[in-house]
């Protein structure tokens, strides 16, 4: 027993060492690529050479491109309910062949990615490559999670060229100390866009205009109610969070905000405008004007509300319209210029930047292979790849002008198909590969939003970490203080005269600390630009 | 003495050993990262590295305003919990009990005992559709007597009730299975004797089939008491939301949010602590009182 166990184990080692040699004549290979890629030259003789002896993969990629040392990797990303992440995507397929990484797609065991991640963190079983939210960064980041890559920018020539020409990226990725612990996606943020719709054909039958302000609002909808009494004329589904959109209509954001008259931090509630908007949200809600259940409803009960005629006003995000358009099977939901509530013009939030980027976990056993894909997906050709799939695969050239495949419907379908547009998979994208997908009827919608952009956005500057940590508990007892008592507002739980009362207390909960530390941070922001 | 006892009892021992590797492995060598309490942890320099800082993160907890509301939340659902919980399945075992038709008996033992094996998620998506004000059935119901329909969900005084209502409903049949079990050991002959003397059902069940289970109630009721402030957090945390933070934001939600989501291990702990310090004098005094008023007691 003894003896066959050293057999064993002697062959193990002479795996092993097999194996590592490999790797570092991999490794090597890798660097002589990486140098040469930004000119786009094929991969050097050394790195084919030894990914020939690596397997057959490469057999099936194009011949005349050597293809680099093959790698493997994890990425952890969202789950989506309406695309449910699949392992023959298209977009890992490219990945593959573009540049030898087999990609493994590991995802959020929850519907909210963040809370998924601080998971995957604090059990230490973080995949190599990983979707953060800039929050995510800030809370992990101090601790050690994520590796700096500004140490490893000679091997992401790519990435250092996009940060370079996307210098508020770079800004909001910067942190105190200089290092560089996420890159933030960029060019799908058209989609992110939240928008106000609402069904032109019961409209039009009943005579009613779209309204133009909060009380066209809810005359609107009062009526609305009279003639459909089932129903509830105005429906959204992120609960408190769908205040960020309507906020933005108050002149205002909800939270935490720098003001765009003074420049300052501040906070949303502070300003008399909240008090005006939750007034009117208490109105609505008493009158049964939005599901009493608003707190708690999800995509899949916002869906029912729109499919079966029970709502009629919504506010979404933009391709939502398109979507619900194709489930309905009569009527039509046309954008909605934002009803103005207070302030001299009413505003959508900014819609066209994004927050989800990447993290490199600081463990990662695949450093090279993980430095490589952030560097291809942050590349003209990845960026090509990853936004339009490839010819004679996805897409066609008609007329000098690419054409999606039939498949492709709307821009769910790229999702749902082929992975694209789908966190984890792109880095710099190409809005007009979904763009091309939307009907002339339904672009309406991206043509008008733009005209309403809220002109702060609700990015937050950088704190260091002692920053962080000397705000924590006051961050987290504020939210708690702060969404308590304005859901209890709006439900009339707490009636409106006890709103300065409210205000008052958020103090109690170190508002101004938070503002002040928050403040600070702003002000290094401005001084190092 | 000892080495002989365990040459002799080796087979048993040998039985036990899983058992207590268990214990070592999940309970004690765990109890280890208290240490962590008292550093500012970094979750990548590990324990060691990690600088100490004291009570630190004791007094923050103290000092934060919601501390009191968050302490006394899970005290008040923890001792609902007992309080309404507990005698549930008892109830049920002793109804059970008379039951004489025995495929009925059945029947209704595993309905009952069936919820118990629903995850927290599933068991919430049920509850969370079932009490919907404009789609619950339950709501239905209530508005065909001519009642405005009731937001559960949404008011934080409905939040206890909903919670130790669906605790109940999960747990009842998979916690009269002991009673059941206890119900079996007593002697037929008691009910005999009884009955010669003139009980009827209800003096049988009262002075027979009570007393027969009471030790098994007894000591239940004290590992409860332990468990008075140990929840099945993902329900509560599914469950709950703005409106209702007033009454169900509990200690196992704050740690989670604190903890995991905020990343501040340290804090967690610390709170986690002294949460457990507290439970262990619930225990104790339980016991004490328990050994003091009659025979049965866990130590």
């Amino acid at each position: 027993m003894k003896k066959k166990t050293t057999g064993r184990s002697a062959a193990g080692v002479l795996v092993a060492s097999a194996l590592t040699a490999a790797m570092l004549a991999g490794c090597s290979g890798n660097n002589n690529n990486n140098a040469g890629a930004s000119s786009s030259a094929p991969a050097s003789p050394s790195a084919s050479a030894s990914s020939s002896a690596g397997g057959s993969a490469s057999a099936s990629a194009s011949p005349s491109a050597a293809l680099p040392e093959p790698g493997k990797i994890s990425i952890f990303t969202e789950y989506s309910t309406a695309w449910p992440p699949q392992a023959d995507w298209g977009v890992w397929k490219w990945v593959k062949e573009e540049t030898n990484i087999t990609v493994e797609q590991k995802t959020a065991t929850t519907t909210t990615p963040s809370e998924a991640l601080a998971l995957a963190v604090s059990s230490g079983d973080m995949a190599d490559v990983m979707s953060v939210f800039p929050a995510d960064v800030q809370k992990f980041g101090s601790q050690g999670a994520f590796l700096d890559l500004s140490k490893h920018m000679d091997k992401m020539p790519n990435v250092k060229a996009y940060l370079d020409s996307h210098p508020v990226i770079k800004m909001r990725v910067t942190q105190p100390d200089g290092k560089i612990l996420n890159i933030i996606n960029d060019g799908a943020g058209a989609g992110n866009q939240l928008v106000w719709f609402y069904r032109e054909d019961i409209f039009d039958k009943n005579g009613l205009t779209p309204p133009k302000t909060w009380d066209e609002l809810y005359t609107t909808s009062k009526k609305l109610k009279e003639l459909y009494p089932d129903s509830y004329p105005l429906v959204f589904r992120h609960g408190l969070g769908t205040l960020q959109i309507f906020a933005p209509s108050f002149g205002i954001l909800p939270e935490y905000q720098k003001d765009p008259a003074t420049g300052k931090m501040t906070y949303g509630p502070l300003n008399p405008n909240y008090k005006t908007m939750v007034e009117y949200l208490n109105k609505f809600y008493k009158e049964g004007l939005f599901p009493p259940d608003w707190l708690s409803m999800d995509y899949k009960a916002w869906t029912q509300f729109m499919a079966t005629n029970k709502s009629f006003i919504s506010v979404q995000y933009i391709g939502q319209i398109e979507t619900m358009n194709n489930q309905l099977t009569e009527g039509r939901l046309k954008f909605m210029a934002p009803p103005l509530g207070a302030g001299d013009k009413a505003y959508l939030p900014q819609g066209g930047y994004e927050d989800y980027g990447f993290s490199i976990a600081s463990n990662t056993k695949n450093l090279d292979a993980a430095l490589r894909y952030l560097d291809y997906i942050y590349s003209e050709k990845g960026r090509d790849i990853q936004s339009w799939g490839k010819e004679g695969e996805t897409y066609t050239v008609v007329d000098g002008k690419r054409k999606l495949n039939d498949v492709y419907k709307e821009s769910n379908d790229l999702r749902r198909i082929s992975g694209i547009l789908s966190a984890g998979t792109y880095g710099w994208f190409d809005f007009e590969a979904p763009l091309s997908l939307i009907k002339e009827s339904e672009r309406e919608a991206y043509v008008e939003s733009p005209k309403y952009q809220f002109p702060v956005a609700s990015t937050m500057p950088i704190l260091s970490k002692e920053e962080t940590d000397s705000i924590t508990t006051q961050i987290d007892a504020v939210y708690k203080y702060y969404s308590t008592s304005i859901s209890k507002f709006i439900m009339g739980e707490t009636p409106l005269t006890e709103w300065d009362n409210f205000l008052k207390e958020l103090d109690k909960y170190g508002l101004q600390k938070v503002l002040q530390t928050y403040q600070v941070a702003l002000d290094r922001q401005n001084a190092s630009k | 003495m000892l080495i002989r006892n365990l040459k002799r009892d080796r087979t048993y021992f040998l039985l036990l050993a899983p058992v207590l590797l268990y214990y070592v492995l999940f309970k004690y060598v765990p109890m280890f990262g208290i240490i962590v309490s008292f550093k500012d942890y970094n979750l990548f320099a590990g324990v060691w590295k990690s600088d100490w800082v004291g009570l630190k993160y004791y007094k923050m907890f103290f000092q934060n305003p919601d501390a009191y509301d968050i302490i006394k939340n899970t005290f008040v659902l923890g001792i609902y919990k007992v309080v309404f919980g507990f005698p549930a399945p008892i109830i049920l075992a002793l109804l059970l009990n008379e039951l004489r038709w025995k495929a009925y008996k059945r029947f209704v033992q595993t309905v009952s005992y069936l919820p118990h094996f629903l995850s927290a998620v599933v068991a919430s998506g049920i509850i969370i559709m079932l009490l919907s004000p404009s789609t619950g059935w339950i709501n239905h119901v209530i508005q065909s007597f001519g009642f405005e329909p009731i937001n559960f969900l949404q008011q934080a005084s409905w939040f206890r009730t909903v919670y130790i209502s669906s605790e109940i409903w999960q747990e009842i049949g998979w916690g009269s299975i002991i009673y059941l079990a206890a119900l079996t050991a007593i002697d037929p002959q008691l009910y005999e004797a009884a009955r010669i003397d003139g009980a009827n059902r209800w003096k049988q069940t009262l002075h027979v089939t009570l007393p027969g289970i009471a030790p098994a109630i007894v000591i239940l009721f004290i590992l409860q008491i332990g468990k008075i402030l140990e929840f099945g957090f993902d329900k509560v945390y599914l469950l709950s939301n703005p409106a209702t933070y007033g009454t169900s934001d509990i200690i196992a939600t704050y740690v989670y949010r604190m903890g995991i989501i905020q990343g501040n291990f340290s804090y967690a702990t610390a709170i986690d602590l002294f949460m457990g310090l507290i439970g262990l004098v619930f225990v104790y005094s339980a016991n004490q009182v328990s050994r003091r008023l009659g025979e049965t007691s866990l130590w």
